[in-house]
């Protein structure tokens, strides 16, 4: 455990690879992310026209891993401040496509742990870094989360 | 789905045509449901347990926000392909609400003998 400007938590943790998952993707996922979001792009939505376009199926739309990232599995790296916890900000770098049939496998790894102080007070924010790859070891994506947690204002 | 558009088409400083989402509770629940292991209640789908967590309602998971957000650039053309892609949130966003999305083209490159455009 490790005290800076504060901040309390493991960072043993810090550029520590950890497996978070594996993740088969099917037709119906991909189907209801587009369903659920609204989509429109035939790639992600019309598998008639998919299948005719250059990649010859559906393929997955550009944010669809978000849904395994979101909160899932990371380890805990005992971060002492703050009970809320809120979505900051996201990169994302789409290397390959992913299609229905595909097996991601998802590594993840602490960043970095930094303090902002704003308007509602101190904030905390936590940056993990995600890879994953198909069933070929190829990459598919990359995705750069941040989390903040803050005090609840309400308490 | 607009027209094909290609680099030569698009200049720093051109409007990205603008699309308008508004999410519904049942089209949050579809979204949570794909991952499976559906927590409830939740901050996305139950208005007390939101505002036990200090939020005004019940929000829109970033996820789905970051998808429609995703979708501004996707459905601007097919021939568009979304290669990196970064947003912030800055506040929460409730369900039922409308919203619109849109950009603007601010460079222009070509890397590795892919033309890019950043918007």
């Amino acid at each position: 455990m490790a005290t800076e400007e504060e901040i309390t938590y493991d960072r043993s943790q810090l550029g520590v690879e950890h497996h978070i998952g594996t993740f088969p993707i099917t037709r119906d996922m991909i189907l209801d992310f587009a369903k659920s979001t609204s989509e429109t792009n035939p790639l992600y939505c019309d598998e008639a026209a998919a299948a005719a376009s250059e990649y010859g199926s559906l393929i997955a739309p550009p944010t669809l891993c978000n849904i395994f990232v979101d909160g899932l599995k990371r380890p805990d790296i005992k971060l002492t401040f703050g009970d809320v916890g809120l979505f900051a900000s996201q990169a994302i770098e789409n290397v390959s496509p992913i299609r229905p049939g595909d097996t991601l496998e998802a590594k993840t790894y602490l960043k970095e742990v930094y303090e902002k102080t704003g308007r509602s007070g101190k904030m905390v924010f936590v940056v993990w870094e995600t890879r994953f790859t198909n069933q070929h070891g190829d990459t598919a994506v990359f995705v750069r989360d941040s989390f903040v947690r803050r005090n609840n204002p309400k308490k | 789905m607009n027209e094909p558009l290609y680099y030569e088409d698009a200049d720093i400083g051109d409007e990205i045509d603008a699309i308008e989402r508004t999410v519904s509770l049942e089209q949050v629940r579809t979204f949570l449901a794909i991952r499976g292991d559906v927590r409830e209640p939740s901050r996305f789908t139950d208005i007390a347990h939101a505002k036990s967590e200090g939020l005004p309602y019940a929000i829109v998971p970033g996820a789905l926000n970051s998808a429609m957000l995703a979708q501004l650039l996707t459905s601007w053309s097919p021939t568009v392909y979304l290669k990196k892609f970064e947003v912030s949130f800055r506040r929460p966003v409730p369900h039922n609400t409308e919203l619109e999305l849109k950009g603007v083209i601010t460079a222009k490159h070509v890397m590795d003998d892919e033309p890019q455009c950043d918007g």
